[in-house]
């Protein structure tokens, strides 16, 4: 069909990173990134000029949610940005900084694009295949007979999080409680397949953050007043639960696509209400002792229940009603007639709780799969970001359980990673240019360069105080030291540990300014027996996040850099 | 077009505030990035961009579209003539070149190997990563009448093909700057005699319309005559064998799709992705034929046997075995072994009233009997079903609580709200039809089930899908294509490309019928007048120079042991030049070799020929004589060898068939399935080379124009792709090595490792040409606002 309001046309630009204002936007974005990076990372006031919510982040996702970019160049880095930490929820900034770093790398560089596409890849295949291998200095597998090392990994996502304003303290009772919280999600009895269960975040503002706690089961939060009028009858053996889909309010919905006529006198009201007093009977018959429905329950029928002692419990909603379902073993009932023995499913024990102002139902299940998180903080938008911050945790720690490796956080990882880089560039470039496919050695060095200074730089985010960050020219690990240090420094007096907490001043080392350039050298690669007990101190970071940002920053830098045009729909 | 020459264009005050808006700015570098300025190949950009310094920063001007309409076009609006404005002296090739030569710098970029990606944003603000021309096309919103009449060229040309769309523009760019140059030396001529604007201008349109009706004639005639008598000795087979049975050739196809993706997916990811679509080909396949099959259906539900998952490495891509819907269990219940199916589409759970019935309830008891029969029927169906062995249920519509209830008790996992693709595609390859509700659920088996593998939840990226290990009843054996990309612009990328890489393999598995038609048919009918026998065989004299069909013109020559060593001819150095001992039956084969130019006076020579008859049978109406034409024995003769298996060396890393022609096609020519050639413009060189041997021989001066027009035009393409080559591999040493390489009858120089679709390329040529007759018949574009956005189309004789 004609369309009667014609389109615009598009406006296209060619070679778009050669054009100034692209060039100053992207600069604009990796300043934003930049400066929100690592524990010292500066925060982010995010506020609508017409009213509204305001909020503090140094979070990526936070951040980018409600940034709205005009040019399709960055469009494309924020796109990959929020993807990247929609599948594994870390490292967003250190994506989207390494992203901006590569692009900007090679801009100076006389190397074609093409060129520069196909040796960024060559070398991104060098880092990951080093990642993996069982030589690579900046892994150390997870030992899971001990909490060290997730711990570990809880902390420093918490400490990298300077929105949520925690004290140190704070730090280490958030990290045990989130560690609890996902150690309960795992069965007891190991099957083939572990299927995770599930860790609820319970909303509780406005109270102390060591108020926070963990609890086994789930929480069912309820107005004070039906809490006192359905006190639960004490049991000793385990509480029959029947849950049901369908809703028991009496509506009436589904009457199929012809007309229904209703004959005068004829109550449908009472017919229906009959059927569902009916059902409640044959609950109470069945012995049932929870009553729990994902819609609402008439009233009727809840007054019914209670005075047969059945606790019902209504407007569970459908968020809640799979782990309610796994947990209490039931079938979901969407039927109000006649219902099988056998959906019916049951829990240890029901009790009551109050946290702060809040009331709740706690069911305690036999088998603990579900684990309610109760989450305090002082105000809204603290709680919001230790929330956010929270779920992160958890869903790192089930990617840890997949990949059960961890990599060296605060830096480390890059400045050894670039190390390794220079060495094997300089020593067997033979090994990364596999064919002979027009690329030479020069053009891979000027590469392998901006690559490393890419990854180095990030390393140099974490300083946002005017420090300066080292390099060891024995495990290429980061080291940090204040703005006012002495030219001459003694530097084993200065420095005190590297940027992940492995190794100290005192290892007869020798320093070198990450920003001079230095020759290559041999990494020391293989970690410290002790790397794995001593975790108790480390800087941690995801392996599979980190692995999966590194692979994505250099992709999405080589489409930003392989672009001939823009076009832009203008409609 | 030079810049300055775009702005002196009157400005027409009136309409100028109308187009300011509209017109489309485009900015252009003035030189490609790495500062190397080719000699030749892109005088589109020296013409258009002359005046830049090299080091200038982008430039940016709204520029020729908006000069455009400012110039001719907007003159062409029926109240410009009214108001008395002068006429433009342009056609409307002029303006169609203009058109093109945007398009063209925009599209040479992104093509060949060396290409770029483009990015563009769709109108909700998301981006798409693009190297396809037709998206770039559409993308680009164009206004110009002429340009949006292209555009639909190009777009129903990719519906058919899903192939060219680059090429297309580059070829019919440089198709208009060759009219283009020929008219400007004509009119230069024509300027003193006729000064009257208005007058030139309408004999302009008639000559563009004589013009017009040559390239027609040329597509539907001449063009068929050439891909059947001398390009298709040069093809080769993506089969490995010429057998009656088409076999894939799993070297052949990785080529083919290797420089497929080349054009279409970005440098880093083109042999990943095309080694994907090569694993998944031979996953799918039963057997090794039957293969259109598992392209059509591919083809037809692309989108449910694909997973696109943006936020993961491009390398993390995989093929999963089994289907996998877009959806999640209602429920789900564990089972082991083979688990059978049903789909239903309707509810199961009956309902008070059906559509346009009415259901009268007098009492309270009467609803609830009413209810409960309800409930009693649908729990009596799924025990039916469980009676039956039935272990999931698929739905296209949503199913009731109560429904997903009591399949949950009976141990019946339940899939809802099906798309009707997904619910086609199941019944497509598990072969059955949707269960309709029996009126009483009796102990019958039920016939329409289907059995599956396995069937489980599946998470990608913390979403779930239904996984299914689907029974195949039919060729293809189910497999899904998990995509993977940083962005959903890129995972899009991807499947588009896939997809049409399907399309283009489906294609290539047809027979393309060509018009021309061998010599044994056309002596019954009338000839055509521009093709007059004489000329044909003349031209496959001069053309078809291979000692085979001579001979096997020669009676004599009929024994197995002569046939046998052509064949081992044909083996070592595909048209060598015939041995003494065969040369010896043919007294005229030496002069073929010779140089064209020499030929054409060779009279006596051909005289000779055992044929000449028919070499003097001038006449177009004279129907021969005599029935076993060469053209005829020469097609007879290249399918005699069909069961002998012919080997061509084509300095690829493996050897490929030549293609045969099968019995069967001797009359009606086609390009047979599986026909490819070696990429990097082997084609067009191969065409280029056959046109100009032709045109030097044509008698007609305007078929000529038109033939060299074309064989010109056809250079741009490789010219593109040798762009960035340099030494050896630049443009005009492949092409004069191509073009020695062909007098002497040595095998084709081929720099580049890749096969593509003859029936591609043909299908391009004459869209091309198709598209190019349609602009020159144009001569007015019609403003009409009314009806907005239609464009009619005049016929200029009529105005006259």
């Amino acid at each position: 069909m004609s369309r009667f309001e014609a389109k615009k046309p598009s406006v296209c630009e060619s070679e778009p990173l050669t054009c100034e204002r692209v060039r100053a936007t992207l600069g604009v974005l990796k300043g934003i990134v930049t400066s929100c990076y690592g524990p010292s990372g500066r925060l982010k006031q995010l506020h609508n000029g017409v009213g509204g919510h305001v909020r503090t982040t140094s979070q990526s996702s936070a951040l980018l949610h409600s940034l709205a970019v005009t040019h399709p160049v960055l469009k494309l880095l924020t796109a990959s940005m929020q993807n990247h930490v929609s599948c594994v929820s870390d490292c967003g900034l250190f994506m989207a900084i390494l992203c901006c770093n590569l692009v900007e790398n090679v801009q100076g560089v006389d190397v074609t694009p093409t060129t520069v596409i196909e040796l960024n890849k060559l070398l991104v295949n060098l880092c990951t295949s080093y990642l993996k291998s069982e030589a690579c200095g900046c892994r150390i597998p997870v030992d899971f007979s001990s909490t060290q090392i997730l711990l570990g990994l809880v902390r420093s996502i918490l400490i990298s999080k300077p929105a949520c304003m925690l004290t140190r303290m704070e730090v280490d009772h958030m990290s045990t409680l989130v560690l609890r919280a996902f150690l309960l999600t795992i069965p007891e009895k190991a099957k083939e397949h572990i299927i995770l269960g599930r860790s609820i975040i319970v909303p509780l503002k406005g109270q102390r953050v060591m108020d926070s706690t963990v609890l086994p089961g789930m929480l069912i939060e309820m107005p004070e007043a039906q809490l006192m009028r359905v006190l639960p009858v004490k049991k000793s053996s385990a509480l029959k639960v029947a849950l049901f889909c369908v809703s028991l309010s009496g509506d009436f919905s589904d009457t199929g696509e012809g007309t229904l006529a209703v004959s005068d006198g004829v109550c449908l009201e009472s017919a229906v209400l009959d059927q569902l007093l009916n059902l409640g009977r044959q609950l109470v018959r069945d012995h049932v002792d929870i009553v729990m429905c994902q819609k609402v329950i008439h009233p009727s029928l809840k007054q019914f229940l209670s005075t047969h002692h059945v606790v019902a419990i209504d407007r569970v909603g459908a968020a809640r009603m799979e782990p309610l379902s796994k947990m209490t073993g039931t079938q979901p009932i969407g039927s109000l007639g006649s219902i099988s023995p056998r959906s019916y499913g049951s829990v240890k024990d029901l009790c009551y709780a109050e946290f702060g102002s809040k009331h709740f139902f706690h069911l305690l299940p036999d088998e603990v799969t579900v684990s309610s998180l109760l989450l305090c903080n002082r105000n809204d938008t603290a709680w919001d970001e230790l929330k956010l911050t929270c779920q992160k945790a958890l869903h790192v720690l089930q990617l840890t359980i997949k990949e059960p490796f961890v990599l060296l956080g605060g830096g480390c990882t890059e400045t050894h990673l670039a190390a390794y880089i220079r060495h094997k560039i300089l020593n067997e470039p033979g090994s990364v240019l596999i064919r002979d496919d027009g690329r030479t050695q020069t053009e891979l060095q000027l590469i392998a360069e901006a690559f490393c200074r890419a990854l180095e730089s990030l390393a140099g985010c974490l300083e946002h105080d005017g420090g300066d960050i080292l390099t060891d020219m024995k495990y290429g690990h980061c080291w940090s030291v204040q703005s006012d240090s002495p030219p001459v420094a003694n530097w084993p007096d200065l420095l005190s540990r590297c940027g992940c907490g492995l190794h100290s001043s005192q290892e007869q080392l020798s320093w070198s300014f990450l920003r001079n350039t230095h020759d290559p050298f041999v990494l020391q690669s293989c970690l410290p027996p002790e790397a794995g007990n001593s975790a108790n101190n480390l800087t941690l970071d995801c392996y599979t996040a980190k692995l999966n940002g590194l692979q994505l920053a250099v992709e999405t830098a080589n489409l930003i850099l392989d672009l001939a045009y823009v076009i832009e729909d203008k409609n | 077009m030079p810049l300055s020459s775009l702005r002196k264009f009157p400005t027409n005050r009136f309409f100028s505030a109308y187009w300011a808006d509209r017109s489309i700015a485009l900015s252009c570098r003035a030189f490609p990035s790495n500062g190397s300025v080719e000699e030749e190949g892109q005088p589109n950009q020296k013409g258009a961009l002359a005046g830049i310094p090299v080091s200038s920063r982008p430039f940016r001007f709204r520029h020729r579209f908006a000069s455009w309409r400012s110039g001719c076009y907007r003159s062409w609006q029926p109240e410009v003539i009214e108001t008395g404005m002068a006429m433009p002296a342009v056609g409307s090739v002029k303006l169609a070149l203009q058109v093109a030569e945007v398009l063209e710098s925009i599209v040479s970029k992104c093509m060949g190997p060396e290409g770029q990606q483009v990015l563009c944003t769709k109108s909700t603000g998301e981006v798409l990563l693009s190297r396809d021309g037709g998206r770039l096309l559409e993308a680009l919103h164009l206004e110009h009448p002429i340009a949006r009449l292209l555009v639909a060229c190009v777009s129903s040309h990719l519906k058919k093909t899903g192939d060219g769309a680059k090429t297309f523009i580059i070829f019919l760019c440089h198709l208009l700057r060759g009219l283009d140059a020929t008219t400007d030396k004509e009119t230069d001529a024509l300027v003193s005699e006729n000064t009257q604007a208005h007058g030139r201008h309408w004999k302009n349109c008639s000559r563009w319309k004589f013009v017009s009706q040559a390239l027609v004639k040329f597509q539907t005639q001449i063009l068929d005559y050439f891909m059947d008598q001398c390009l298709s000795r040069h093809f080769l087979s993506i089969f490995s064998s010429s057998t009656k049975e088409k076999t894939l050739c799993r070297n052949s196809i990785e080529l083919l799709l290797e420089a497929y993706f080349c054009g279409r997916v970005g440098k880093n990811n083109h042999k990943f992705i095309s080694q994907l679509m090569c694993d998944y080909l031979y996953k799918c396949m039963a057997y090794t034929s039957g293969i259109e099959e598992v392209f059509e259906l591919v083809d037809d539900y692309f989108v449910e046997l694909n997973i696109g998952v943006p936020g993961l490495p491009v390398s993390d891509s995989k093929i999963i075995t089994g289907l996998v819907l877009h959806r999640d269990f209602s429920v789900y219940c564990p089972a082991d072994g083979d688990v059978r199916i049903v789909i239903v589409t309707e509810t199961i759970q009956p309902s008070f009233s059906e559509s346009g019935s009415e259901f009268v309830l007098n009492s309270e008891a009467q609803f609830q009997e009413s209810q409960f029969w309800i409930m009693e029927r649908t729990k009596a169906i799924m025990k039916y079903l469980q009676n039956q062995n039935i272990k999931l249920l698929l739905s296209s519509v949503k199913q009731p609580d109560l429904v997903t209830y009591y399949a949950d008790l009976n141990g019946i996992s339940v899939v809802e709200c099906l798309s009707a693709e997904e619910v086609s595609l199941i019944q497509r390859i598990g072969g059955l039809s949707p269960f309709v509700l029996p009126p009483i659920c009796s102990q019958h088996e039920i016939s329409n089930t289907a059995l599956v593998n396995f069937c489980k939840p599946l998470i990608i990226k913390s979403k779930r899908y239904v996984h299914l290990g689907l029974i195949s009843t039919c060729l293809f054996i189910p497999h899904c294509i998990v995509l993977c990309g940083p962005v959903h612009g890129l995972v899009e990328q991807h499947e588009d490309a896939l997809r049409s890489a399907f399309k283009m393999l489906r294609q290539l598995f047809k027979d393309l019928d060509l018009s021309y038609m061998t010599q044994t048919i056309n002596q019954n009918s009338t000839p055509s007048p521009l093709i007059c026998n004489s000329r044909e065989s003349e031209l496959f004299e001069e053309t078809g120079n291979d000692s085979i069909q001579r001979l096997c013109r020669d009676p004599v020559v009929k024994n197995k042991d002569e046939l046998a060593i052509v064949e081992t001819h044909l083996i070592y150095s595909n048209l060598e030049i015939p041995s003494v001992e065969l040369e010896t039956h043919i007294p005229c084969s030496t002069p073929q070799l010779i140089p064209v130019d020499t030929y054409q006076t060779d009279d006596t020579l051909r005289g000779l020929s055992q044929n000449k008859t028919r070499m003097h049978n001038r006449e177009p109406l004279i129907p021969s004589k005599s029935t076993d034409r060469p053209t005829t024995q020469n097609t007879k003769i290249e399918m005699s060898y069909e069961n002998v298996q012919v080997k061509k060396s084509v300095g690829m890393r493996n050897t490929l068939p030549l293609s045969c022609k099968s019995l069967e096609s001797c009359n009606s020519s086609s390009i047979s399935a599986g026909c490819v050639l070696p990429v990097g413009g082997n084609f067009e060189i191969l065409l280029h080379y056959y046109l100009i041997n032709y045109a030097k021989k044509c008698q007609q001066s305007e078929e000529t124009a038109v033939s060299m027009i074309i064989a010109n035009a056809l250079l741009g393409i490789p010219k593109i792709l040798y762009k960035y080559k340099k030494g050896k591999y630049s443009f005009p040493q492949i092409y004069v090595r191509s073009l020695y390489a062909l007098q002497t009858n040595q095998p084709m120089v081929c720099t580049q490792t890749g096969l593509e679709s003859v029936a591609g390329k043909y299908q391009l040529l004459t869209s091309v040409l198709q598209c190019l007759a349609k602009i020159l018949t144009i001569d007015l574009v019609i403003n009409i606002k009314r009806q907005p956005q239609k464009v009619y189309e005049q016929d200029s004789e009529d105005e006259l």
